[in-house]
């Protein structure tokens, strides 16, 4: 197991599941990597998230 | 392929029934009791149930009987069975998610949509297979089978929404709801081919729906042809000042469109998806041709188009789907991971190592590609492209399910939100169904359907049904 990864599990608070599923840990992390780097995060500072905000909308 | 009696009470339509009800020669108990018996015999080769609650549905189809019969008719849907997929709270039912981590969990309330579906007059038959918390499946390590397709029941009936998909196809029940996050009533559809409809965002509550991905569930209808979508759809539809992601609006009558055709209107055809992002089955492309050939032919201009690629919108979707699913699942992430199946636990891990500069990231670069998919449908009506990329893989080989599972263009219409309907458009070689996805703009699902009217009209793919008697 990659120390960064069994750190970063245990930060999560996943002491058990690095415990009885390392493999499982080691595979979900691999994955959340691959995600977030297919991902073009606009250089535009203002282009802001989706959804918009609502005010009043939903409370 | 069997050669099914159409007039055999479990393949009448939900429109059918209805009129067959009204006009004396059906019962709504006759229809249930047929049913049931069918169920009887199917579900131990099909698993769509989870827990079927025939003593509630026939006393629900009593009732609907005497009111009918008493001139106190509450519309197209009284009397007429509908399956529920088990993230959707029914009272009284246990949620279980098909898991082991909420198999005790009794609703205390109907969902909005079950509500409306009681008020419609519906008789709710039961709560379905679903994957592991509509993430995790199908998975053999759960306290309940995965569902099987009726059209060969060693292949997947897709999902998440499993029982839903695989019933209606299997003629248990007319009509379903499932939900969809990444694909999960659409998935199915196209696996089973029926019809499977994921609305506009905020089009239907999701109150009362146990949550996946915030800003990406779906509740949505699935049914045997597309008008019964659409009377399915306008008895769930509706703002719900309960769900903060509930539209204003009070669009309604979704069939209104359905006898119009499709001379005139303008698709975009987006090839790129199944011919570059992810090359589809050649079966499955070859389907797509067609159905571009028939819509040309019925009288619509049918051009290629493109958005952006099939890799950016599922990287999205997952990093949001996986980081808003953490939030729900961190708890017992971190109590009871043995409690999960391993499908779902490695699905869901993943939140736990995206930052929250990742979320924030995949949510401002989504209203990018919502805009960019705006600009098609500024200059199209309607979208067409690939729902699944393969036909269903076998149940028992994981690794090609693994394999074809995200080969599939549903996914970037879970991110921007807009209308897109999965239905039939063939079968393989192999005798499983192929299927083909319209997209339309956001709140005009009336105008998807109506293209998935044209094209069921004009092909008949709905007719045919599955080999299992």
């Amino acid at each position: 197991m990659d120390p960064i990864i069994a750190a970063l599990a245990r930060a999560a608070g996943l002491d058990k599941a690095l415990a009885d599923f390392p493999d499982d840990v080691k595979a979900a992390a691999e994955q959340a990597l691959n995600n977030a780097g297919v991902v073009q995060v606009p250089i535009d500072p203002a282009a802001e998230p989706w959804p918009p905000m609502r005010a009043g909308i939903g409370l | 392929m069997t050669a099914p009696s159409m007039s055999a009470p479990h393949w009448l339509s939900a429109a059918e029934a209805g009129r067959a009800f009204a006009a004396k020669t059906l019962s709504p108990v006759e229809l249930l009791t047929a049913l049931l018996a069918r169920i009887e015999t199917l579900d131990p080769k099909l698993n769509a149930f989870i827990r079927l609650d025939a003593d509630a549905a026939m006393q629900a189809a009593r009732q609907a009987e005497a009111e009918i019969a008493a001139g106190r008719g509450r519309g197209p849907l009284h009397g007429v069975p509908v399956g529920i997929k088990d993230i959707i709270d029914v009272v009284g039912l246990p949620t279980t998610a098909h898991s082991k981590i909420l198999v005790n969990n009794i609703a205390k309330a109907d969902a909005v949509v079950i509500q409306k579906l009681r008020q419609a007059g519906a008789v709710i038959m039961g709560k379905l297979s679903t994957h592991e918390f509509a993430i995790g499946g199908p998975s053999f390590d759960l306290p309940f089978p995965p569902a099987r397709n009726p059209w060969n029941p060693d292949h997947h009936p897709g999902g998440s929404s499993s029982g839903s998909g695989s019933g209606v196809a299997a003629g248990l029940f007319p009509l379903a709801l499932g939900t969809d996050t990444g694909g999960s009533v659409r998935n199915p559809a196209s696996a089973c081919g029926i019809v499977g409809l994921k609305p506009t965002y905020g089009l239907v509550s999701r109150r009362g729906v146990f949550p996946l991905s915030f800003t990406l569930d779906h509740v949505g209808p699935l049914a045997r042809t597309v008008a019964d979508n659409a009377l399915l759809l306008d008895a769930i539809a509706g703002h719900d000042p309960g769900d903060p992601g509930s539209a204003a609006t009070q669009t309604r009558q979704f069939g209104r469109l359905l006898d119009r055709g499709v001379r005139g209107l303008r698709i975009g055809f987006v090839r790129h998806f199944h011919e570059r992002d992810v090359p589809a089955h050649p079966e499955v492309a070859a389907a797509l041709e067609d159905v571009a050939r028939v819509l040309q032919a019925e009288g619509a201009d049918v051009r290629t188009v493109t958005l952006p690629t099939l890799t950016e919108f599922a990287g999205i979707n997952r990093v949001i789907l996986c980081s808003e699913a953490w939030s729900i699942h961190a708890p017992w992430l971190r109590e009871r991971p043995g409690d999960y199946g391993q499908l779902a636990r490695r699905r869901l891990l993943p939140g736990a190592f995206m930052t929250a500069g990742d979320y924030v990231g995949a949510q401002r670069r989504r209203a990018e590609l919502i805009a960019a998919v705006e600009d098609q449908l500024r200059e199209y009506d309607v979208l067409l492209c690939a729902s699944s990329m393969d036909p269903a893989s076998r149940l028992d080989e994981p690794e090609e399910t693994a394999r074809t599972y995200p080969r599939q263009a549903r996914t970037p219409f879970n991110v921007t939100g807009h209308p897109a309907v999965a239905m039939m458009a063939g079968l393989a070689q192999n005798g499983l169904p192929v299927s083909v996805q319209f997209v339309g703009r956001y709140f005009d699902d009336a105008t998807v359907l109506r293209v998935a009217a044209a094209y069921e009209k004009a092909t008949g793919w709905h007719k045919k049904k599955p080999p299992i008697g």
